[in-house]
Order: structure tokens, then C-alpha cells, then sequence
């Protein structure tokens, strides 16, 4: 593949428009040159055709007959190339022509007054003009006076010459100009180039350690470079973060997988110490299991934050239908309602006519499962959970009431954090990994929705859930 | 000897209470949150305080700067997922002696703790000769003028404890306290049936006597 460069293609443009005004300022000069020379040539020549014609006389008799007298013949323009002349009379017709007359040469006279032409390889250029002698004799006034018509030609080798000159000084002129102005053209475009390379020098430093892009002053001065900086240290920033954020996740994630590998690799080690008998083989192995278990369901947290959050990047790109939000509440109730026979805790559902969304049925059942879990696993047993739909304007608004141990106000703000939990001990016992509001989190915000918790310790804990609804 | 264990993970806590019991022969106590880890810590004389970092009500390094705080000397080994630079260096500036990164080595673990009781009682060898007594504490053996003593699981436990305080007073309690955990009854004639028991199998071919009672004040280890 051909690169294309910038530079060069700047430098082109600068060295054809040179060419251009070059060729442009050729051409000028020289039929400017030509014309004031043919100009000053006619106005000779007219001079000349006249000095010629007053040469032409009336006989003495009143006959009015001419004869041309050839005592004062003007000098040839140019010295070197004669003139030629020759002169009719309207009566009397042809009346004489100059000495050298080339052999062959005719004239008609014409209608133009001016115009060239070559002959035996010398170019001409050509003038007609007529002219009535006055008459000397005052008697005379009988006869009608003739009039004459002269065509004078004078060879243009001089100026054809001059013109030559003329327009090879201007060419030569013009290319030592347009050789000088392209280099500076060059020079200048290469040093204009410049900021854009020192950018790419400061760009080049970026890294994941340094993600600080410094633009150099030079690059902050144009124009031309400020959106392309200016997007950069945006693009930038939002890299940062998203890197930033991922290599948390995956430290935390790590560190959450450390504990439970080493319950695990503690049980098989103590096994192995010394031999033991079957019972306590066996006592060892499926305590190893249940460690299994509970590293399995880690990664199962973990895989479905990771999904939601993908989901959450391109729920706009899904193809969804319009749902009723009640349906799903419904179905997510009724997920929950084992575990909640088994704490004995009664949950009710307040709805108030279909409330329609478009979105995955199956999300929204992920979010209000893991919503009543919470709730119901953090209330004493035979406690209540009350959920409520409402629909506000175009906004829905899902509210989860429990009457458990709430939540401290320190803790209330880091909740929706990736493993974060409140007290250790007892989401040991309730078996959770700090995920399970982090999803909610990110499904509820991929649909352009928000969650927000109210809590007051020992009373219980309201989590509130906005979603747009679907007109 | 006797070690703590501050762990909230309750079987990795008892897989290291069971290797620590079984293969060193030590008295172990597992306190399951902060709290009451720093109650054990302060109430009892530990050799080694095994600890996590990571705990319920008090956070393991707010425990470890109390104990340091309350000036005892007890060797504290930290048990710690974390593994970067800077957590390392801040607890070990906060008064830990050693640490090890979880998930990890049963063995290794059993090697540091020993390591640190011996430098605790300012013994850095493994092997602890007194006149002609000689102790292993690595496969816990002992020999008296190069010949092996076999002694029961309790009398070895005695005399490692005596070993690493030697001609020093030690006293029953003392005794008791550092050979026995939390939840055992204690009767200090007990200590007296070991005793005479090591006596007896120590002075075998040996006309000198190693023990020495201290009435009224307790026991003390001679060359």
C-alpha cells in the first residue's frame, strides 16, 4: 500500500499552483509584450503608409490621373527586413508597389485593415488604409479626385524575436521564483508539521502506568490540532477509568478466590498429613466439596455481574419487546417463595394496572429475585417484605419494604460496590459474595433506570427501583 | 506451646489448629472474629499469634497495632490474601513479625510458626543443646550424651517449653498456661506427673540432675 503524506501532498498542491501562475505569467507577458509591440509597429506603419501615400500626385492635366513619385520613399522600420507598400487607385487601379516586392506576392484589398501573414518564411504584418491626395491646383476642383488605397507590410521578425526574449526572461524569471517559493513552501509546511510529530511523541508515552496525555505547547497553539488533543485526553480519561475499574475487579476478584482456595488446599494438606482413618477421609472430602461449592457459586456471581455489565453496554443494540413489569414482579415472587416458606416470611405484592416496559423478562426477574433475597435474608424470621409497583408519569417506580436489621448509614453508601459487604460474619451465614446488588446495579442502569436504599438499622430497609416505562 | 489463630474462615482456622496440634504438638485457641481475638490475645500468654487481616467487628491490622499497643512481645504471624508491595510493608511495620499469602502452604505455615516461637524466646536454632541434652524441634526428637529419649507427646511438649526457657523459673501456671488451650481444664498436679516422668527418663545412664525444683516457685532447666 502507497502511504500518502500529508507533507507531500501539501508541497504538490504549493508546486502546481506555482506551475500555474507560472505558465499563466508566461503567457501573459508575452501577448502583452506582443500586442504593445504590434501597437507601436501600426501606429509606424500608419505613419509610414501615409508618407507613401502623399508621394501619389495628380497629373498636371485635369485628366485626374496620378503617378507616384518615388524621390522621398520613406526608410524600412526595421533596417535590416524592407518594408513593402503597394497602392491602387480607385479609377485608375494598380499604381505602383515597393522596389523589392517579393515575386508572386497579391493583394486584394480586402475588408480588414490589419492582419498577417508569412511570405517566402518572413512573417508579415500587414495595414491597409486609403487616402485621397489634395489637390495643389485650384482650377482642378472639375475633376472628381481619386481615392487611393494603400497596403503597407512590415516584416515582425524583430518582434517576434523581442517577444522570444520577453518570454523566456519571464519563464526563467518564474522558475528560479517557483523553485525558491517551493522550498520555502516546504520548509515552512515541515516545520508547520512539526507539533503534529511531538504529539505523537507525547502520545507515544501514554501507558497503562501513565495514562496522562501531556499535549505539548506547540500542538496546543493550533487550531487546527486542539479537537484532536482535546479528544484524545478524553478518550483517554474514559480508558483510564474502564482499565482502572477492570483491573479492581479482577484484584478483587482474585483476592475473593483466595480465602475459599485456601480452605480448600488447608483441608487437602491436613488430610495428607499423616494417615488417616476412611471416616476422616471422607469428613475431609466433602468438607473439600463443599468448598467446591462455595468457589463455584463465586464464579457463577461473578460470570453474571460480567454478563450484566455486558448487557448494560449494548441494551439499546437488543431487539426487545414491550413487557408488563407486574408479570415479572409476579415471577420473581414466586422464585423466591421456598426460601421464603422456609424463613417464614409472608411477601405481598401491590400493583396497580399493567405497567409496560420494553426489556428482557428474564433481567428484570434477576434483579427483583436478587432484590426479595436480600430482603428476606436479612429479616428475622416470620418478618414481611411488601413490594410495590406504581407508575408515575413515565417513570415506574418498584419499591422493596422490609422489616430487617437495615443497614448502618456508613455502610449504606458502599453497598452497591463489587464485594463489598457490611458485616463479614453474617453474609458468611446468608452466604453471599458482596455481587448480588452490583448486578441489580448495572441491569437497572442498562435500561436507563436508577436504584436507590433507604435504611434504618433495626427497622428495616427500602430499596427503590425507577425505570422508564414504554409509551 | 501455645498459638492463636484469628481466622473468621472457621475450617481454615481448624485445618491449621489440626496441622499446628497434630505435627508441632502445640496447644491452639481460634478466636473467629477481631474481638475476640484481641480478649484471647491479651488474657493469655501466647508463643505465636497466627492472624488474618481480614475480620468481622475488628480489623486484623487494628488488632495487631492493640497487641503491639499493649507492649507484648508475642511473635504475630499475618495471613493475608493480599500480597502487593505496600500491604506487606504496612503490616509489617505495624508489628508483624512474618506473614504468608493465602491460599497458602500447610507446611510452610508450620515452619514459620516454629521459626518464630524460636526467635521469640531468642533461640534461632532448631536444634537446642543444653549441657549434654540435646533437642530437635524439627522431627521432635531428643538425646541425653547422644542417646535417643523416647517421651510421650505431653512430656516432649514439657521439656520444649523448658528447652527454649532455659535457667529460667518456670512456674506450673506458666506451664499450664502455655501447654494447654482455652478450653481444657486446668489441674497442676498434672505437671508434676510429666515432670517426674521427663526425670526419670532424662536421668537414664546420667547420674546429674537436669530439672531442678524450686519449691513453692516452680521448675527450672539446668546444664
Amino acid at each position: 500500500m502507497r502511504r500518502d503524506s500529508i507533507q507531500r501532498r501539501l508541497i504538490a498542491s504549493v508546486l502546481l499552483s506555482q506551475i500555474i501562475l507560472t505558465a499563466g505569467l508566461v503567457v501573459i507577458g508575452v501577448l502583452v509584450t506582443y500586442w504593445r509591440l504590434i501597437s507601436t509597429l501600426d501606429t509606424s506603419m500608419q505613419a509610414h503608409a501615409i508618407s507613401v501615400a502623399v508621394l501619389v500626385r495628380y497629373t498636371e492635366d485635369a485628366s485626374g490621373h496620378v503617378y507616384f513619385d518615388n524621390s522621398l520613399l520613406p526608410e524600412s522600420i526595421d533596417p535590416n527586413h524592407p518594408d513593402q507598400f503597394t497602392v491602387w487607385a480607385d479609377r485608375t487601379g494598380f499604381l505602383t508597389r515597393s522596389e523589392d516586392w517579393p515575386e508572386g506576392l497579391q493583394f486584394q484589398p480586402g475588408p480588414t485593415e490589419h492582419w498577417n501573414f508569412t511570405w517566402a518564411g518572413v512573417p508579415y504584418h500587414a495595414l491597409r488604409i486609403t487616402h485621397v491626395p489634395v489637390l495643389d491646383r485650384e482650377e482642378g476642383a472639375a475633376f472628381r479626385p481619386q481615392t487611393l488605397t494603400i497596403v503597407y507590410a512590415s516584416p515582425t521578425v524583430r518582434i517576434r524575436h523581442q517577444v522570444k526574449v520577453a518570454g523566456a526572461s519571464i519563464a526563467l524569471a518564474s522558475l528560479l521564483l517557483l523553485g525558491a517559493t517551493t522550498w520555502l513552501a516546504s520548509w515552512k509546511i515541515r516545520r508547520g508539521l512539526l507539533p503534529l510529530q511531538i504529539l505523537a511523541r507525547q502520545a507515544a508515552l501514554v501507558s497503562t502506568q501513565s495514562w496522562k496525555l501531556q499535549p505539548p505547547k506547540e500542538a496546543e497553539e493550533i487550531e487546527e490540532l486542539r479537537p484532536l488533543t482535546e479528544s484524545m485526553t478524553q478518550m483517554l480519561a474514559r480508558l483510564e477509568y474502564s482499565f482502572k475499574q477492570q483491573r479492581e475487579f479482577v484484584g478483587n476478584a482474585a483476592h475473593e478466590l483466595k480465602t475459599p482456595v485456601a480452605v480448600l488446599k488447608s483441608t487437602l494438606q491436613s488430610l495428607l498429613q499423616r494417615p488417616r482413618s476412611s471416616e476422616e477421609y471422607r469428613a475431609g472430602v466433602q468438607a473439600s466439596l463443599q468448598d467446591l461449592d462455595r468457589l463455584e457459586q463465586l464464579l457463577q456471581w461473578m460470570l453474571r455481574l460480567a454478563r450484566a455489565e455486558q448487557w448494560a453496554q449494548n441494551a439499546q443494540g437488543r431487539n426487545l419487546e414491550v413487557i408488563d413489569i407486574n408479570c415479572t414482579c409476579e415471577e420473581a415472587v414466586e422464585r423466591i417463595r421456598s426460601l421464603a416458606q422456609s424463613r417464614n416470611t409472608t411477601i405481598h405484592l401491590a400493583t396497580n394496572g399493567p405497567v409496560p416496559i420494553r426489556a428482557d423478562p428474564e433481567d428484570l426477574q434477576l434483579v427483583w429475585t436478587n432484590l426479595l433475597e436480600n430482603a428476606v435474608r436479612y429479616s428475622p424470621e416470620g418478618a414481611s417484605v411488601e413490594v410495590a409497583v406504581a407508575h408515575d408519569g413515565d417513570r415506574a417506580r418498584i419499591s422493596f419494604q422490609d422489616h430487617g436489621f437495615g443497614i448502618a448509614a456508613s455502610d449504606l453508601p458502599k453497598i452497591f460496590e463489587r464485594f463489598y459487604r457490611g458485616d463479614r460474619s453474617r453474609s458468611r451465614a446468608t452466604g453471599g459474595f458482596g455481587l448480588g446488588l452490583p448486578i441489580v446495579k448495572a441491569l437497572v442502569e442498562a435500561y436507563g433506570g436508577s436504584i436507590a436504599a433507604e435504611s434504618t438499622p433495626g427497622k428495616g430497609t427500602r430499596m427503590t427501583v425507577e425505570l422508564p416505562v414504554s409509551r | 506451646m501455645r498459638v492463636l489463630v484469628v481466622e473468621d474462615e472457621l475450617r481454615l482456622a481448624e485445618n491449621v489448629a489440626r496441622s499446628l496440634r497434630e505435627s508441632a504438638g502445640y496447644a491452639v485457641d481460634i478466636a473467629a472474629d477481631g474481638q475476640e481475638g484481641l480478649f484471647l490475645a491479651e488474657s493469655n500468654p501466647y508463643d505465636v499469634v497466627l492472624l488474618d487481616l481480614m475480620l468481622p467487628k475488628l480489623d486484623g491490622m487494628e488488632l495487631l497495632g492493640r497487641i503491639r499497643q499493649s507492649g507484648q512481645h508475642t511473635p504475630v504471624l499475618v495471613l493475608t490474601a493480599r500480597d502487593d508491595k505496600e500491604s506487606v510493608v504496612a503490616l509489617l511495620n505495624a508489628g508483624a513479625d512474618d506473614y504468608l499469602t493465602k491460599p497458602f502452604d500447610l507446611g510452610e505455615l508450620l515452619a514459620r510458626t516454629k521459626a518464630l516461637i524460636r526467635r521469640g524466646k531468642g533461640q534461632p536454632s532448631p536444634v537446642v543443646v543444653i549441657g549434654d541434652l540435646e533437642l530437635n524441634t524439627v522431627n521432635r526428637t531428643v538425646q541425653r550424651g547422644g542417646k535417643a529419649i523416647t517421651l510421650t507427646a505431653m512430656e516432649y511438649r514439657v521439656l520444649e517449653y523448658l528447652v527454649h526457657r532455659p535457667r529460667a523459673v518456670v512456674s506450673k501456671t506458666e506451664l499450664l498456661e502455655h501447654l494447654y488451650d482455652y478450653n481444657w481444664e486446668k489441674f497442676s498436679n498434672v505437671i508434676e506427673v510429666y515432670i517426674s516422668g521427663l526425670r526419670r527418663k532424662l536421668n537414664q545412664g546420667s547420674s546429674r540432675q537436669l530439672i531442678r525444683t524450686l519449691r513453692g516457685q516452680g521448675y527450672m532447666l539446668q546444664d
